[in-house]
């Protein structure tokens, strides 16, 4: 019984005293020009972009980004240097775009494959909380969950809203994969952790 | 003999329900809702001015013009596209009644359909109005519906077919002022009260216009904002600081390029203005609601509404708080002073600015009903009627 107890102490001590993992100093630093794009069509990305424009950060914006950009930009000799993929679904916006969830997560798959090719670092990112989550879509609407299934294991850097990862999602994706975590709250906070991302 | 005694008696029963209905249909149609001009009004106009096709009919609507104190931007509100979601003409109501511009101008519409302010869901037993209280006793509003009253419009298409897209649409829509733009000169009631405000708005130069809404919790396009292209980056900063300090999520979605006859597309695509839409929940909409009652409209509060929550049926949450009208109406007035204020970032040189209306906050505290001016004490000249 002791034991048990001596056990519960040293959990709540290390609650207090280990870091979770949204507060794992980030240290992941991305370079420019960034491709912007999304998996679902969702306007998550848009949130992304407007603090792009005020960091006067070199980016691109495309929401229907396919690996033949990355291959075109780098015949250009001016190859993206990171790769944003903003997750969760919005079936307006997919209806708007003429394109299913399958077609999404393959264009997705082959924009992965070619930014590992060059070597491109990949932020998988959720910005949009529990509404851009299944629990806040039509009940069997799934695309939400598929399109953070194609990106974020993949991903080098998890960039996601506190408020998106109430069941732990993403910080099982982190631990499991190893992959850092930075989470914020507040949508302008976002503002300062992408100038620290892409800050020399 | 004894038939002929039943067959009268069924007749005068007839004819006194008749009369009955028939004066509270008149009633509520005819029903003064007064409008007590802020200070800050400085003109009023008809629609008709921008097509005056449009002058003796029922949507021949006031537009309420309040210019800055310094040039800028021009904003339009338009509340009263479906009536039946009253936070949107509520809101409206309190910057007529309350607003004084000091940068930039805005445009105030009240009874956009104002056709469909005069007439309830035909066959859905609605409360004909509500009654907002107040200070000096209260307002009363008529409800109205989300289609224009079929006594201005009838008969209806067997399939609506929306002019110029010509995309297929249910044939009660061809009554839906938000199924109708950009509308058409020669077209039904509804078609050329769209067509008025377009010509409106591209004469008066207007750079933003915000359509207010409310929504099903049931529908999956609630709590949100609804952009065209043009003002994605605007609608982005209202929904990020909305949800960021004034205590309540406002969501962003994109305005489909293929669905037609919607204000967020067809203003956006026929005019320069920037078109945004702006949804609150209102679980009078709900189809699983219980009783349809003015209490129930106005606290937002019902039993089956949160039992279809607890079965993971809706797109917003609800408890036993319920939503009420001081809520829904707070959300809109913030999120336009807020369009306001994030304009006015990116464009500094044509700045937007109103003093006098309540944010989110102070309208939950207070009540609407504190905002709503006593048409008693109006100024001669200075209260008008919807």
């Amino acid at each position: 019984m002791k034991c048990i107890s001596w056990i519960i102490t040293l959990a709540v001590v290390a609650g207090f005293v280990l870091p979770p993992a949204s507060a794992q100093k980030q240290t992941v630093k991305l370079d420019q020009p960034v491709l912007l794009t999304s998996c679902g069509q969702s306007p998550g990305p848009l949130k992304i972009k407007v603090f792009f424009g005020r960091l006067n950060i070199d980016y691109v914006y495309n929401l229907q980004a396919s690996a033949g950009d990355l291959s075109a930009k780098k015949k250009e000799g001016k190859p993206f240097k990171s790769l944003i993929i903003v997750t969760g679904a919005s079936l307006k916006g997919m209806g708007a775009s003429k394109v299913s969830i399958e077609d999404e997560l393959d264009r997705t798959k082959k924009l992965i494959a070619e930014a590992r090719k060059q070597g491109m670092k990949v932020v998988g990112a959720h910005v949009e909380g529990m509404e851009r989550r299944a629990q806040g879509a039509t009940p069997g609407d799934n695309s939400d969950e598929l399109s953070i299934d194609a990106v974020c294991p993949q991903s080098d850097l998890l960039l996601v809203r506190k408020d998106g990862d109430e069941d732990k999602r993403f910080t099982a994706i982190s631990t499991g994969k190893k992959i850092p975590l930075v989470t914020f709250e507040k949508n302008m906070e976002l503002s300062d952790v992408l100038k620290n991302l892409y800050q020399k | 003999m004894k038939a002929s005694i039943r067959k009268l008696g069924f007749s005068i029963a007839g004819l006194v329900l008749l009369v009955v209905s028939g004066l509270s249909f008149y009633e509520s149609r005819h029903l003064k809702e007064p409008v007590v001009l802020s200070d800050g009004v400085t003109q009023v106009m008809k629609l008709s001015k921008y097509f005056p096709d449009i002058e003796g009919t029922a949507n021949d609507c006031n537009i309420y013009v309040l210019e800055g104190k310094e040039p800028g931007a021009t904003l339009c509100i338009l509340g009263g596209t479906h009536p039946e979601e009253p936070a949107g003409r509520l809101a409206a109501w309190l910057f007529a009644e309350n607003g004084v511009m000091m940068k930039g101008r805005l445009i105030v519409v009240l009874s956009a359909n104002r056709s469909a302010t005069t007439v309830t869901r035909v066959g859905g037993a609605y409360p004909p109005d509500f009654i907002i209280p107040s200070p000096w006793g209260g307002q009363t509003f008529r409800l109205g519906d989300r289609w224009s009253n079929p006594l201005d419009q009838w008969p209806d298409p067997e399939v609506y077919i929306h002019y110029p897209s010509g995309q297929y649409l249910a044939y009660l829509d061809s009554r839906n002022l938000n199924r109708c733009w950009p509308g058409r000169p020669n077209g039904t009631l509804t078609e050329k009260t769209a067509y008025a405000f377009l010509e409106m708005i591209k004469k008066e130069k207007v750079d933003v216009v915000i359509d207010l809404h409310e929504a099903e919790l049931q529908y999956p396009v609630i709590s949100t904002i609804v952009t065209h292209e043009k003002g994605q980056e605007l609608a982005a900063v209202v929904s990020m600081t909305l949800t960021d300090l004034e205590g309540f999520k406002m969501g962003l979605e994109f305005s489909p390029k293929n669905l037609h006859g919607l204000s967020h597309r067809e203003i956006g695509d026929y005019s320069d203005a920037i078109s945004l839409l702006f949804e609150a929940p209102e679980p009078f909409l709900d189809a699983t609601r219980g009783k349809t009652t003015t209490d129930q409209l106005l606290t937002g509060k019902d039993e089956f509404v949160v039992k279809a929550g607890k079965h993971g049926l809706l797109f917003e949450k609800i408890d036993e708080k319920g939503w009420p009208i001081d809520v829904r109406v707070g959300r809109h007035t913030s999120a336009i002073l807020q369009t306001m204020a994030s304009w006015t970032e990116v464009h500094p040189e044509r700045p937007l600015l109103c003093d006098n209306v309540p944010r989110y906050a102070e309208v939950i505290e207070k009540g609407i009903g504190k905002f709503l001016q006593d048409p008693a004490h109006g100024k001669p000249g200075r209260v008008l009627f919807e």
